[in-house]
């Protein structure tokens, strides 16, 4: 407030209209001043002598400049739990105001935009300074996770700038504005993209197969650099002619891993349209989004969908299917499916479709299969592998294997012998092979053993009739193996339309039951849960809506399905999950869920320490939890002195609030039997009053006293414990959702230790499961 | 409320009806506090108020996507978000100073268990900033008017321009302006 108390007059203070209308005409001209030295002399210029109106300019330019503007801060820092409301109301998007043609962004002025994806705009700009020379500006949607973001760019842009190549479009800048906008300055490429372009050119598969020996050269020396493009794509390739020659040029290279939002289970919540971006050239192992970290053969299985495209005219699983699909069917074909081989998928392409794609090719139809068939067939499946290690180890050797086909050597992809193609076909058609092997084995044991017994040529004529039964058999099972896939593409679509349906019911579910409309907002759960049964998400979110209302049994049934379909254990969705099946006494489900948490170790978040500290737990496990548990107390100190978060259960960055991990802390140690330690951790974290469950704390706090042999402390913890009850119980009972205000979570754990507590203490109260049964009984009225 | 109230009154004000402005307020206002309140009783474990996502939620629950439709679109639309930013202004303001009051008077007991911690800072940044929307209103009522639709119901430039009837580039020029003038006359460099 340091100009408030100076000497030079406001002019705001008792402003005329006047002096206001000047300031609004001076501040919008001044500000389409970019340089800094111009900007001064303008100013000079139009305030001439008038020092005050020149200061109070110069005040809302610095107020204009400035980062940390509090009207850019919203109103109420919107909370993580809150997205759905956000999504429903499309504000992510709101946030990112796009720039006008005309504005500038950094040093770079923008002339016309060129593109829109989900990861931003693309802008034709001069750059200003410190060179003058025309660029694609890519301005990136603001990511979720900010600070993740930002070190991912730093990291990659670093990488970019080692890039050199004649196929690669050069990044020049990368960058971010004052509002935090990112962006990437590439070389220009007035291009076509690829399939375009070949198509346009009526290019012949030579010429396409020229073009895509450069583009595998090009992604080598990416690789090479240590840059993986991830979103290899036509579009992504834009082919220009230098001296009447194609020459291919890749674009945004690494940019997808600069600023891309991580590919999570939880993206699908987020726009997972958006997200995949091209769901069509995406490699098995980026659909699956492991933890495994995408690699260059990632790169080596798009480069594939390439060249199949190239080639068909179509890329191996029909690409706007995929892309509406859902996550759980978009993987499950990537993973399970086997594509057709090109020259397979190009007989079965309608007859106006191939006639177009030779034309295109300038080949007969049935010309253009032939050519594809055999050699170039393999080069394709081999790139298309569903497992990394099967596919080209590089890019290179990808390149140099469809060299060798042009140069009529023989390649280094071969068919995949019997045996593996059995193998393959085995896991495909598990249930159709029960009976059909069975029947192909007793034939050819029949067979043999004939042969071995008898000369006779009646018998000898008869076996080769059986064989010839058994090769039609098998040719006739490949047929309906055919249909099947066609089959399976027409349920692919059905399916699309079930979970668009589905998506929309949940996302209506989430908005009635935050209006406080509990019975409309179940009914848009069934729905859901009907339109699209094979979706985990109706599940879980059903889950979610039934444990907001303490209705714990169905909640809990519902986790369990969603879990058998798929549901990812760990992650913020199942904070609280294997509570609940502890709580319901579903320790099947539990010991599931809590081997798969087990599994991720050395990642702990708060959904996996507290989902195993409530089961069965050796000590030594325990002690482990407890050690990540205190990392976790050390993790918030360093962060400390940049914390903008106030207190809060999760903050945007997920970060978990102290109390919360001294909690949990304490809890380990009490399980891995250090009730002292226990005891420090617990009574920091119920005297932490910035976390909504810090009274559920005492009943754990008893059991930690009770440990350490101090009854008297154990028993008046355990008083305060039952108060804190009778607290939660009145709350409870006047609210519409019969719970407490706290989260679910804390209350089902609030619920698990008190019943610990009242099996070591004994207890007068016997009222208790009648009063929960009650609440309930009441919300499930509620719900009719 | 029934939902055909807000629907008849922005079809009055669309058939020119100026007075039927003056009843649209009251409707949205009272829709939004009971969203508020419901929300703020559901939610008060964990999650904060979003003015914007209530608004927008009050925006389907008093209209819906069908019935918008009908009514018009965006003509409809700009009048509802005039109001509702209006409304959602008042009630934040009328929040933020009983919460002020509640800190100052104590009914301690009732905060013992599980309320939302308060955000100190919140508090003082929303009387502020509507203060200084106050003084910008008596300068310029339009701005101020565009300042309310951007911050407290969260609409696009895109969304504002459409509801003003200005062109995107205007309203993005216009709401610098205010954001650097309100920026400034917070005093907080």
């Amino acid at each position: 407030m340091s100009h408030r108390a100076s000497t030079t007059p406001r002019p705001n203070v008792a402003p005329g209209r006047a002096q206001f209308v000047d300031e609004m005409s001076i501040f919008l001209r001044a500000v389409d001043i970019e340089l800094p030295g111009e900007r001064a002399a303008f100013l000079a210029e139009v305030c001439g002598e008038d020092a005050a109106l020149r200061s109070a300019i110069a005040r809302l330019l610095k107020e204009h400049d400035r980062e940390d503007h509090p009207l850019d801060r919203p109103i109420v820092r919107p909370d993580e739990a809150d997205r759905s409301a956000e999504e429903f109301s499309g504000e992510a998007t709101l946030r990112f105001a796009p720039p006008d043609v005309g504005e500038t962004v950094g040093p770079y002025r923008l002339r016309e935009k060129i593109g829109e994806g989900g990861f931003g705009l693309v802008y034709v700009a001069d750059q200003l300074y410190p060179v003058r020379r025309r660029v694609a500006l890519k301005i990136m949607r603001p990511g979720t996770e900010t600070g993740e973001t930002t070190a991912r760019f730093e990291a990659e842009r670093q990488a970019l700038a080692l890039m050199d190549h004649p196929n690669i479009a050069r990044v020049f800048d990368a960058g971010a504005t004052e509002t935090g906008q990112q962006y990437f300055a590439m070389e220009l490429v007035r291009g076509v993209a690829l399939t375009a372009f070949c198509d346009g050119a009526r290019l012949d598969v030579r010429g396409r197969l020229d073009l895509f020996v450069s583009i595998c050269n090009a992604v080598q020396h990416a690789h090479q650099k240590g840059v993986v493009h991830r979103d290899l794509k036509p579009s992504n390739v834009l082919v220009t002619l230098q001296d009447g020659r194609p020459v291919p040029k890749v674009i945004d290279f690494g940019i997808v891993k600069a600023v891309g939002p991580k590919l999570t289970d939880q993206t699908i919540y987020t726009g997972f349209r958006a997200m995949v971006g091209t769901p069509a050239y995406m490699s098995p192992e980026q659909a699956e989004m492991s933890s495994e970290e995408v690699d260059t053969r990632s790169d080596v299985y798009s480069l594939g969908v390439l060249l199949y495209e190239l080639l068909t005219g179509s890329t191996p699983f029909a690409g706007d299917r995929l892309r509406e699909a859902g996550l759980i069917e978009f993987r499950r074909i990537l993973l399970e499916e086997e594509p057709p081989r090109p020259s397979t998928r190009f007989s079965t392409l309608r007859m106006d479709l191939a006639t177009t794609a030779a034309a295109h090719r300038r080949l007969e139809p049935a010309r253009l299969a032939s050519a594809l068939r055999g050699d170039l067939d393999w080069v394709v499946m081999k790139a298309l592998e569903k497992a990394r290690g099967r596919r080209y180890p590089t890019a290179a050797a990808l390149g140099e294997d469809v060299t060798r086909y042009i140069e009529g050597m023989p390649v280094e992809a071969r068919p995949p012998s019997t045996a593996y193609r059995f193998s393959k076909f085995a896991r495909r058609h598990k249930a159709v092979l029960g009976t059909a092997t069975i029947v192909a084995a007793a034939l050819v044991i029949g067979a043999g053993v004939s042969v071995w017994q008898a000369a006779n040529a009646r018998i000898a004529e008869g076996q080769a009739r059986a064989a010839e039964t058994l090769a039609r058999a098998a040719e006739s099972q490949a047929r309906r193996s055919e249909a099947e896939a066609d089959r399976s593409r027409d349920e692919l679509e059905e399916f699309v339309d079930r979970l668009r349906r589905a998506t929309d019911l949940l996302g209506k579910a989430r908005a009635l039951a935050d209006a406080g409309d509990r019975a409309a907002a179940l009914k848009a759960h069934d729905q859901a849960t009907e339109a699209q049964p094979r979706y985990f998400l109706v599940w879980s979110e059903r889950g979610l809506f039934f444990a907001r209302l303490g209705l714990w049994d169905r909640a809990a049934a519902d986790f369990a399905r969603a879990r058998d379909l798929g549901a990812p254990a760990t992650g913020a969705e199942f904070l609280g999950v294997p509570q609940l099946f502890i709580y319901t006494n579903r320790s099947t489900e539990y010991r599931e869920v809590a081997r798969a948490m087990a599994a991720a170790e050395g990642r702990y978040e708060q959904t996996e320490l507290r989902g195993r500290l409530a089961g069965p737990l050796s000590r030594s496990e325990a002690a482990r939890l407890a050690v990540a548990a205190e990392r976790l107390i050390e993790d918030d100190r360093s962060e400390d002195d940049r914390s903008d978060a106030g207190p809060e259960s999760f903050d945007r960055r997920g970060r978990i609030p102290d109390g919360v991990k001294r909690y949990i802390a304490g809890w380990a140690y009490l399980r891995a039997g250090e009730p002292d330690r226990a005891i420090v951790r617990l009574e920091q974290a119920a005297a932490d009053r910035r976390w909504y469950g810090y009274g559920i704390v005492s009943p754990l706090l008893a059991l930690a006293y009770a440990e350490a042999g101090r009854p008297q402390a154990a028993a008046e913890a355990f008083e305060v414990a039952e108060r804190t009850l009778d607290g939660y119980l009145a709350d409870a009972a006047e609210r519409a959702e019969g719970v407490p205000p706290m989260p679910w979570f804390d209350w089902v754990e609030f619920l698990l230790f008190h019943r610990t507590a009242v099996a070591r203490f004994g207890s007068d109260r016997d009222d208790l499961e009648e009063r929960l049964e009650a609440l309930r009984r009441r919300t499930l009225d509620g719900l009719e | 409320m029934r939902v055909s109230d807000v629907t008849v009154v922005l079809q009055r004000i669309e058939a020119g009806d100026e007075a039927a402005s003056a009843d649209l307020l009251p409707l949205v206002y009272a829709e939004l506090r009971r969203l508020a309140r419901s929300r703020m009783r559901s939610e008060a474990a964990g999650h904060t108020l979003q003015p914007t996502a209530l608004v927008h939620e009050a925006y389907l629950r008093l209209i819906g996507p069908e019935e918008s439709a009908i009514s018009g679109g965006w003509d409809g639309r700009g009048h509802f978000f005039a109001a509702a930013a209006e409304a959602m202004r008042r009630i934040l303001i009328e929040s933020a100073r009983r919460r002020r009051s509640l800190k100052r008077g104590g009914d301690r007991d009732r905060r013992a268990l599980g309320d939302p911690p308060e955000q100190e800072e919140d508090i003082d940044r929303l009387l502020d900033t509507d203060a200084a929307l106050r003084k910008l209103e008596s300068q310029d009522p339009d701005l101020a008017k565009l300042v309310e639709l951007r911050f407290f119901a969260g609409l696009t430039v895109e969304e504002v321009a459409a509801a003003l009837d200005l062109s995107p580039r205007t309203v993005k020029r216009r709401w610098a302006f205010a954001r650097a003038w309100l920026g400034r006359e917070l005093g907080s460099d």
